[in-house]
């Protein structure tokens, strides 16, 4: 039987990950000796977005791209993060097999990333051992996906919860739970203020939240798994 | 020359005897009306004082009780007139020491009423007094200063009656240009009043001053004059035959003897004159005779002189006596019967000298030494000397007489220029303390708007330092939660990143050993996923910023409710529409509501006494509404009078260009009611 070839693209900023995923790669094609890895690896936006545009984009190719959401973000200020850079694998690369590996662990973040890219694995990072990551990559390799313990968590809250917030919800909530001011707020979605005030409004009716001032908002919401 | 003088003499006699009756007071005084009933015993005792039907004793007696009964009147004008009339009154009767009291009282009163009547009127009292005395310098002065008060004030009558005495005054001591001015004077006034028996004095009075100075064509044309306005009078006859006396006089006087003779013939053709005047008919008898003399119709002359010194004699005329001596002595000088002559004459020079009528003693001095030639010389010096030194005695009364006047003029200048002075400095003071006061009170008024726009401008810069202060703590706040992102998301990205890495690259290294070493090297790791964990925490914590985000105006309000609350022992109730954006309205507009609330929460602690309150926030009309409402006791709001506390609600809402209404009765608690009218949108934030 040939090994089946997996071009795997790391783009991570800290290069102890990217050592430790190079590691775990390895040690998995060792072990299992039906699949190949070649590595290579980015470690920021505009070198990742030079690295898809680089790849064989083959159909006979496939792709493992291991990526970090908090990246350094690209010179032209297009791509601000590995979730901009995740949707251009996605557009660019054939069936490509993306493994988000993040620290983020708030619900907004997983949401957007969850819809955006819809990775076949998503790792937040404090939660996987060397074993978990080795599973991580049998799973995504055989039979996509793989969810570490967190993001099966929130997914869960949510479905419990039958609550439909959409994206701009999630962002109020959010922005607000990290202290950026209303009057912000139209500056970073494209929203007014009474529009924003109307979505907080009812916000705080779906999570039951009778208070004026929004602390008890994110009180709930955080109980409830949004944030 | 002898026998011209002797007609002169005569008409000054008689025209004194005139003279000094017109220039006497009339009993009744005119501007002195008496109508009230408490005056009116006053002038019923005066009336009976007058009438001649009681004894003289009786008459004093009811003067005195006039006086008495004026003298419990309050003090005023119509006293001292009052007490005027008592005192001349006084004088009339001969009780010059009463009439002196009195005039001198009334006088004192009049200075301190300032009653300018009442005081001329009481130098003319004085006057009338010196004048009877004969002492008439005093007179002369009491006449002067009464004009003084008389004349400017408009007394017509009283001044003229004053001008024309002074005249006479002046006429007896041979001053004939100032009688006659003075007497011109009177005659303006008296025919302002068309007081004809005044007036026919006056031109009796300057037929006289004109025969005086051998004008006689002049005087006979006064004489006709003072017929005329007599003419005008009823019960005259007195009156005339003593003109026609004077015309007759003067007609002797002139030359004109047998006009003269018409004249005392038509005198003495009517009986009444013998059974009426016993004085006159005397009088016009032995000028009648004398005439004839002069006319050298000596026939009945001596008969007639003689009865006509009968007369004079038993009607005790001393000066009449005197001249029907002197006349006499003419007679017998004329019959050649010098020694009868001489004595006649001797008696009428001892007699003048008695009387001390100087004229008929330098007449019989005359006679004398022409007739005596032994002692011719001696009279004659006698004549001279006595003569000289009557010129100088009228000189210096002359003199003192223009002194008088002069000095009254320049009192009365004086006077003037002293009240002009006192009026001047009276205005000028009070001008000044009106100043003075102006720039007090503009002085004080200043100082308070003063302090007002202090107080405005210090509470702004309190307000902007609150404003300031708040937006510093702000900024700090936001630095604060900047600082505290950077640190989590420092531990996030970094930290936690390494770690894992580290954590990770260690669990694929392949560690040979004991298994006890394995065990543990998978403890440390879990170890290290742990202190990741924490980490993690850590630095959700420090990125979790909503309890400080911002200081919230509801929670402010909230906050001051609920420990203002525990003070006043009052449940409260707030709420906030949700379409306020609090966030976009101007700082300016919360501080003050804030300061509003605070104080109607203030009020309410202090005076209501309320057991619920409730603040409502609303938003109608693009208009920011506040009610404040408590169940406490109430006031009555319609009451003008405003606490401070509401003053300053009120002042601060204006300020915001709103609406502040208080409504409030006893017992039906407060609503206080503020709109603030909200600008654009865009101006707000």
């Amino acid at each position: 039987m040939k090994a089946e070839n997996y071009f795997v693209l790391i783009i991570e900023d800290h290069p102890l990950i990217i050592e430790a995923y190079k590691t775990a790669l390895n040690y998995y094609s060792n072990y299992t000796e039906s699949v190949v890895f070649s590595i290579q690896t980015a470690h920021d936006c505009d070198s990742g977005s030079k690295l898809i545009k680089n790849a064989l984009k083959s159909e006979e190719h496939k792709y493992i791209v291991f990526l970090d959401i908090k990246l350094p973000k690209s010179k032209d200020g297009k791509l601000l993060s590995g979730e901009d850079l995740g949707q251009l694998i996605r557009e660019q690369l054939p069936n490509p097999k993306i493994i988000v590996s993040t620290t983020f662990n708030n619900n907004f973040r997983v949401h957007g990333i969850l819809k955006n890219i819809n990775p076949e694995g998503f790792l937040i990072k404090n939660d996987i051992t060397p074993l978990e990551l080795l599973e991580t990559i049998r799973v995504v390799v055989e039979d996509p996906p793989y969810y570490s313990k967190t993001v099966i968590k929130l997914l869960r809250d949510q479905v419990v919860n039958d609550f439909i917030l959409d994206h701009y919800d999630r962002k109020i909530l959010h922005e607000l739970s990290i202290g950026t001011r209303m009057k912000d707020l139209p500056k970073l979605m494209p929203l007014s203020i009474a529009a924003i005030e109307k979505r907080k409004r009812k916000l705080k009716q779906m999570f039951n939240v009778k208070k004026l001032d929004d602390r008890e908002l994110m009180i709930s919401a955080r109980e409830k798994g949004f944030l | 020359m002898n026998l011209r003088c002797l007609p002169l003499i005569v008409a000054l006699c008689i025209a004194f005897g005139l003279a000094t009756y017109s220039c006497d007071k009339h009993p009744k005084i005119t501007n002195t009306p008496l109508p009230s009933l408490k005056n009116d015993s006053v002038s019923t005792w005066m009336r009976a004082s007058k009438n001649t039907s009681y004894t003289l004793g009786q008459r004093k007696q009811f003067l005195t009780k006039a006086y008495n009964t004026l003298k419990a009147t309050p003090i005023d004008t119509v006293q001292v007139r009052g007490l005027n009339t008592v005192a001349y009154q006084n004088l009339r009767l001969g009780d010059t020491v009463l009439f002196k009291n009195r005039t001198s009282e009334a006088l004192v009163l009049g200075k301190r009423l300032n009653d300018s009547f009442a005081m001329g009127d009481a130098h003319w009292n004085f006057a009338s007094y010196y004048n009877h005395g004969q002492d008439f310098d005093r007179a002369y002065y009491h006449f002067n200063t009464a004009n003084g008060y008389f004349e400017p004030s408009g007394y017509n009558f009283e001044s003229a009656k004053i001008q024309y005495g002074m005249a006479f005054i002046k006429g007896r001591f041979k001053d004939y240009s100032g009688s006659e001015v003075l007497t011109f004077l009177a005659i303006k006034k008296f025919k302002k009043i068309e007081d004809y028996r005044s007036l026919f004095s006056c031109y009796n009075h300057l037929g006289t001053l004109q025969n005086d100075i051998y004008e006689y064509d002049k005087a006979l044309f006064y004489y006709d004059r003072a017929i005329e306005n007599l003419n005008k009078l009823k019960n005259n006859r007195s009156l005339q035959d003593a003109v026609l006396n004077n015309i007759g006089n003067t007609y002797l006087k002139k030359g004109d003897y047998p006009q003269a003779l018409q004249k005392f013939n038509k005198l003495l053709k009517n009986d009444r004159l013998k059974f009426g005047n016993k004085d006159s008919y005397a009088r016009t008898l032995d000028n009648r005779a004398y005439c004839k003399l002069l006319m050298k119709d000596t026939l009945h002359v001596a008969k007639q002189l003689n009865e006509a010194f009968d007369i004079r004699d038993s009607l005790d005329n001393k000066s009449g006596v005197i001249i029907s001596k002197i006349h006499l002595a003419r007679y017998y000088v004329y019959a050649q019967d010098s020694v009868r002559a001489v004595a006649v004459a001797k008696e009428a020079n001892q007699l003048a000298e008695e009387v001390k009528n100087s004229r008929d003693y330098l007449e019989s001095l005359f006679i004398l030494a022409t007739i005596d030639t032994q002692n011719s010389a001696a009279y004659l010096k006698r004549h001279i000397e006595y003569s000289d030194s009557l010129q100088i005695i009228e000189r210096k009364i002359q003199n003192k007489f223009t002194r008088i006047a002069f000095e009254t003029d320049e009192y009365i200048l004086e006077t003037k220029r002293l009240s002009d002075q006192k009026f001047m400095i009276l205005s000028i003071s009070i001008l000044s303390v009106l100043i003075g006061v102006m720039f007090f009170f503009n002085w004080r008024q200043k100082t308070r708007h003063n302090l007002l726009l202090f107080e405005n401008e210090q509470q702004k810069a309190n307000e902007q330092i609150y404003l300031i202060t708040l937006r510093q703590q702000e900024k700090l706040e936001n630095e604060k939660i900047k600082e505290r992102n950077r640190i989590s998301e420092e531990l996030h990205d970094g930290v936690l990143g390494k770690l894992f890495g580290t954590r990770m690259n260690l669990g694929f290294l392949e560690i040979k050993g004991a298994e006890e070493t394995l065990k543990n090297r998978q403890l440390y790791l879990n170890e290290l996923q742990t202190i990741e964990k924490e980490i993690r925490n850590v630095s959700h914590e420090l990125s979790d910023n909503i309890d400080s985000s911002q200081i919230n105006f509801s929670m402010i309000i909230d906050d001051v409710l609920k420990t203002r609350g525990k003070l006043g022992n009052f449940k409260y109730e707030l709420s906030f529409d949700e379409s306020i954006n609090w966030q976009q309205i101007n700082q300016i507009i919360k501080v003050n509501l804030y300061r509003i609330i605070q104080e109607a929460i203030q009020n309410i602690i202090k005076h209501a006494s309320a057991k619920n309150v409730s603040v409502f926030f609303t938003f109608e009309n693009k208009k920011l509404v506040v009610k404040i409402k408590d169940d406490g006791v109430g006031f009555k709001s319609t009451l003008g009078q405003k606490g401070i506390g509401i003053k300053n609600m009120s002042t601060r809402t204006k300020k915001l260009k709103g609406k502040f209404t208080v409504i409030s009765s006893p017992k039906n608690g407060t609503l206080l009611k503020i709109i603030i009218p909200l600008k654009n949108k865009k101006n707000e934030s």
